[in-house]
């Protein structure tokens, strides 16, 4: 499942999507899915920052079907 | 108004940023004083926090109190404080001697009051005495006079609100109109009851047409101000506001600004959007990664959370497409309001209102307090500001109360009513009577810190119980370090903001180190070693943002594109770049990064000096409640058993794991207090300090601080 969060939510019109794993799809390719269903989000596909079950992932992590994505700004904090 | 006290003066021009001119005004003899500061002054104290620590440093003891005569209130804005065309000034300094932690506090604040004092002639403003009757300064530029004034009188309910005083006098003074060349502080009722009264500034928005509010938030500035007798400050100048630092080189600041206009218009759409939604929109991002600090800090999660996320003010509360910043010029705009909000509770219940917020900080806290209803924050916003009190530590002090209540520790003998986590009944109750000084209001104004003492008292008469042993108790979960409330974020997953709360001057406030998702989201801080490098590095320039009169989110939280191809992205140095061309454009320097570092070590060094003089400067102050590093109890650690157990394994060095749940927690506290104490080392050591946290003589020395004060203080420190 990919999920959208914060400005991201608006922006897609949905708060969740799923995409078809087929064998072996790593990060990467649900990088390229999502911004070419939703080039609005503009998620930048050198400085995106990919996360798998609350974890930063690689972009060549294997991606397993029930694994939750989400892509995440950059926060420091006030 | 009857003027009490005035004086001619001639305010100074602003050259390169500074006027070289510290306003000195004695409340108690009534004396009035403008002082030259020395040409080199600037130099070694920068400005803001910087002169603030100098004047607490000089002109108080280490017997000083936060209402002896002898404390000072200052405001400070400093060398870059007042530029439209670079997005994010316009913020100053309040700096005193807190009543929350009887050390140096200080708070930042945004509005046009920093700005309009330089172009009146002052870069810095020092309160001390304390009047027997109430009074209010006006500093006026254009009339060129200062003058203290009897306190008008106008009706008791809005003399008692720190919004609607500052709001009436700013317009009475200016026969009746609202104008932007004109600013004020204000304290409030909740500020004569409370130890955390906080400080208003407060000016006029042209866009939304009323007087607007930022809070100088922590650590009790507005009770130190009321204590000084002293309920507002106002400041005029008509000059203009463009160029209003003067800057050496004009072209310069331009370019500056125009490259960090650039900036935050092209990336902060893409990334938090505070533009849009204001701080709001990190309350999703903490409830996802278990931050967010639900009833007292014991879960980062709600399945109610999302009823407090950011599109629900806006959606509901928040005016849009009104470009919204504390000052002119910023393109980043996040100090979102809301108009004609009907209040439904308290004593103003009924009443359409204007709100300043929320801010995030103030979602936070209504989360701690367990309660998930957005129009109940709206309104603790709204009374919070109009009491004058701080939403973070109102919030955090209830919520500890609650604990208290829910675990036997207080009984409605002791409150008067049912204080449990999610009853708004409860909680708004509670804040009224804290602001008004009456029934369990009395014990709550008190703070965390205290809180936890009476509680003891109480519990351990009626138990014939120890009171150390159950001060023991409080001490896991009351949510506190030297006395200050911890600000809205869960640390337990995070050795190093453990750190950043724990080691910080002031107490747990964020504006020194916030690095949770640095460390626990963005794993970019692996080792202790890196960890303790960032615990130097980002308190270090974030001082300097405090000192220049600077806000800090354009920096820190609108990630430069450029920064990802450097070797250490979070700390966006493409930006600060932008930062150190303004620095130099405005004040004629060639500083490096490094050299602003130094500066700002210069200052840390100093506050640290004053922490050790006030008695919480060594390791024994650095200590966090066991909450802060990991699940307190065992319903916290079962909330996250499977995580906690992997930690175990991967991080903790725990090859088999206890059989019993109860053990495998036991074992994950012990391992948590072990890395702080780990992390306190390192941090130790990297900041050049002994183990017990006293930094080294040569250090004190290097940096020109090594006075005879401060020779006898590290003599009696054993240094």
């Amino acid at each position: 499942m990919i999920e959208f969060l914060g400005t991201q939510r608006t922006l897609a019109g949905a708060d969740s999507i799923e995409m078809p794993i087929i064998t072996r799809s790593r990060v990467d390719d649900v990088l390229e899915y999502v911004r070419n269903k939703y080039p609005q989000l503009k998620l930048d596909k050198d400085t995106a920052l990919v996360v798998v079950n609350q974890q930063l992932a690689s972009r060549d992590q294997v991606l397993k079907a029930d694994d939750i994505i989400s892509f995440l700004p950059f926060i420091s904090g006030g | 108004m009857e003027i009490v006290r005035q004086i001619k003066y001639k305010p100074a021009r602003v050259a390169g940023g500074y006027t070289d001119r510290l306003l000195k005004i004695d409340l108690g003899s009534r004396e009035i004083a403008v002082e030259k500061l020395a040409p080199d002054f600037k130099d070694k104290y920068t400005g803001g926090r910087g002169y603030a620590l100098k004047a607490i440093w000089d002109g108080t003891t280490g017997d000083t109190r936060y209402d002896s005569p002898e404390n000072i209130l200052v405001m400070a804005s400093g060398p870059l404080g007042n530029e439209p065309g670079f997005p994010g000034t316009g913020k100053f300094i309040v700096g005193t001697i807190s009543p929350m932690t009887g050390t140096f506090i200080d708070s930042n604040v945004g509005g046009h009051f920093g700005p309009l004092l330089k172009l009146a002639g002052f870069d810095a403003l020092a309160v001390t005495g304390i009047s027997k009757e109430e009074v209010v300064i006006l500093i006026d530029g254009d009339a060129r006079t200062i003058a203290i004034a009897a306190a008008p009188q106008y009706d008791k309910e809005t003399d008692d609100g720190a919004l609607s005083f500052g709001d009436r006098l700013l317009k009475d003074i200016n026969d009746g109109q609202y104008s932007d060349c004109l600013a004020a502080v204000s304290a409030g009722k909740g500020a004569l009851h409370a130890r955390y009264g906080l400080i208003h500034s407060l000016y006029y928005d042209i866009r939304r047409r009323r007087i607007r509010a930022k809070q100088a938030g922590r650590g009790g500035t507005g009770t130190v101000m009321r204590a000084k007798g002293l309920k507002s400050i106002v400041v005029r100048s008509s000059l203009s506001k463009a160029n209003g630092n003067n800057p050496v080189d004009k072209k310069g600041v331009r370019a500056a600004g125009r490259a960090m206009k650039q900036v935050i218009n092209k990336a902060d759409p893409t990334q938090l959007h505070l533009s849009a939604w204001g701080t709001t929109i990190l309350s999703e991002y903490m409830d996802k990664f278990h931050i967010f600090p639900v009833d007292n800090y014991q879960y980062g999660q709600s399945p109610d959370s999302a009823k407090l996320f950011a599109h629900v003010f806006l959606d509901n509360y928040f005016s849009k497409r009104i470009p919204d910043g504390c000052y002119y010029g910023c393109n980043l705009a996040c100090a979102k309001g809301a108009e004609n909000v009907e209040l439904t509770r308290g004593p103003a219940a009924g009443r359409k209102v204007s709100i300043d917020g929320p801010e995030y900080e103030t979602v936070g806290a209504v989360a701690c307090m367990g309660i998930f209803d957005p129009q109940y924050v709206m309104e603790y916003n709204w009374y919070c500001d109009q009491y004058g009190i701080d939403v973070i530590s109102t919030g955090v002090t209830i919520a500890f109360f609650m604990e208290c209540f829910e675990r036997g520790y207080l009984s409605v003998d002791d409150t008067g009513y049912e204080l449990k986590f999610g009853s708004i009944a409860a909680a708004d109750r509670c804040l009224h009577e804290t602001a008004g000084g009456r029934g369990f209001g009395k014990i709550a104004g008190q703070g965390v810190a205290r809180g936890k003492k009476w509680v003891a008292k109480k519990y351990a008469a009626r138990n014939k119980a120890s009171q150390d042993e159950v001060i023991a108790e409080l001490n896991k979960f009351g949510m506190e370090v030297k006395g200050l409330e911890f600000s809205m974020y869960i640390t337990k997953e995070s050795l190093a903001q453990q750190g950043g709360y724990g080691l910080a001057l002031k107490g747990p406030q964020h504006d020194e180190a916030w690095l949770i998702f640095i460390d626990q989201v963005y794993q970019e801080l692996p080792t202790l070693e890196d960890k303790a490098a960032a615990l130097k590095w980002f308190p270090l320039i974030r001082t300097w943002f405090n000192a220049t009169g600077l806000c800090k989110l354009h920096w820190i939280d609108v990630r430069n594109p450029e920064a990802a191809a450097t070797d250490e992205p979070s700390k966006n140095l493409p930006t600060l770049a932008h930062y150190i061309d303004y620095l130099n454009a405005t004040t004629g320097s060639r500083k490096s990064l490094q050299d602003i570092l130094d500066d700002s070590e210069r200052l840390y060094i100093l506050q640290k000096l004053i922490n050790l003089r006030q008695g919480k400067g060594t390791r024994a102050s650095d200590q966090i409640p066991l909450r802060a590093m990991a699940p307190a109890f065992f319903n916290e650690y079962q909330s996250r058993a499977e995580y906690y157990d992997l930690w175990l394994g991967q991080n903790g060095g725990v090859k088999k794991l206890p059989a019993s749940p109860k053990q495998r927690h036991k074992l994950l506290i012990e391992r948590r207090k072990r890395d702080y104490q780990q992390l306190c080392d390192a941090v130790y050591e990297k900041k050049g300090f002994t183990p017990e946290g006293i930094p080294g003589r040569e250090i004190v020395a290097r940096f020109g601080l090594l006075d005879e004060k401060a020779k006898r203080l590290l003599d009696e420190m054993g240094d």
